[in-house]
């Protein structure tokens, strides 16, 4: 029987890949709307590793800023110029 | 494809570098297995009835760390947000947004409305609960603060700017309530020196609760409720201070451009 604290670890190492992949993606990214979507699927990866890293306190600040304000700051601003990135 | 090849290296790149350091590579153990030394004496005298003069008299380890321990940092760090909103104010200066009583035909559907009504109360009692309850369970001032101002966007978003200005959320009014917040964070953090010179006793700038050479504090109970002493007030202050300041730069992100290009010509032939 595999530990729980490994099992945890695993599932947390899972995350921050993915949340490399999703930032990877939101560089290369062309279309600027695509972009914030991609940063913030990382966000969300990220408040959950800072969850079952025990820090509360952090998800609890990361969740609205990460998901909420800030990608709405950069879509209102992506509004005021253009969708996509020139080449 | 050259997309997928890169992002095909950096996986690789981590996976094995990952694996180096989880085989002894740097030489220890990652993460390490026991409560380091620091972190435990954080953990003891977070709150500690029997050392009452070494102690900062909440369960909350993190906010007696924030408000209490490190205080001075965290008074910085609001100083530097505080900054952060005046930059952006300063960039619309003299730009001003029109008033429009007309707003019930703007923004989206009836139905995104009446969700965001329902939605609206249940954040605002959220971020209440986290702030106010900071010194309790984990949150405080800033995450209370930046989960109520997630409110004001929804209705910025859902009804229009208008409908929020003439709920009476105006960029004056926001200005004034985070001024308020910031003072009395100011003067939450004096509370103690001011105790201490009317009782003619010295006392220290940041105090929380009585000191060895400073025997003056705030209260740490008020009737059977514990507030901490001081920081159930800097959580108060600080969500103030927080969520005023994030729904300014909404209010100002949400005059249309074209509202701002015009003003900005008229000025430009007016000299």
């Amino acid at each position: 029987m595999v530990e729980a604290s490994v099992i945890v670890l695993g599932i947390m190492a899972l995350f921050a890949l993915s949340s490399t992949i999703a930032t990877y993606l939101a560089i290369t990214e062309r279309s600027l709307v695509k972009a914030v979507l991609y940063s913030a699927v990382q966000s969300t990866l990220y408040a959950l590793i800072y969850y079952l890293l025990m820090a509360p306190d952090i998800v609890l600040v990361y969740v609205p800023v990460s998901v909420g304000l800030y990608p709405a700051i950069i879509l209102m601003l992506i509004k005021k110029t253009e969708k996509e990135e020139e080449g | 494809m050259r997309r997928l090849l890169g992002l095909l290296v950096i996986v690789l790149f981590i996976t094995l570098f990952a694996l180096v350091i989880a085989s002894g590579g740097l030489g220890y153990e990652v993460p390490p297995l026991r409560v380091r030394e620091l972190a435990r004496q954080f953990l003891i005298y977070a709150y500690n009835p029997f050392n009452t003069t070494f102690t900062a008299k909440s369960p909350e380890a993190v906010t007696s760390i924030v408000w209490d321990f490190r205080g001075l940092d965290t008074l910085f760090e609001t100083l530097v947000f505080y900054l952060a909103i005046i930059g952006a104010l300063s960039l619309y200066r003299g730009v001003e947004s029109e008033r429009r009583t007309e707003v019930i035909s703007l923004g989206l559907s009836p139905i995104v409305k009446t969700v965001t009504k329902v939605t609206t109360g249940i954040i605002i009692a959220v971020a209440a609960s986290i702030a106010l309850h900071g010194h309790l369970t984990p949150g405080g001032g800033f995450q209370g603060g930046a989960t109520a101002a997630v409110a004001p966007l929804l209705i910025l978003i859902v009804f229009s700017k208008y409908f929020l200005e003439n709920l009476g959320l105006r960029k004056n009014v926001l200005l004034a309530l985070r001024s308020i917040g910031l003072l009395g964070i100011g003067m939450t953090a004096f509370s103690a020196l001011i105790v201490g010179l009317m009782a003619n006793s010295p006392a220290y700038v940041f105090q929380n609760q009585p000191k060895p050479d400073a025997p003056v504090g705030l209260p740490a109970y008020i009737g059977d409720s514990l507030i901490s002493g001081t920081l159930w007030f800097f959580n108060f202050f600080e969500m103030f201070a927080v969520a005023a300041g994030f729904t300014v730069i909404f209010l100002l992100l949400g005059i249309p451009e074209g509202e701002i290009l015009k003003q900005l010509k008229e000025e430009a032939e007016e000299h």
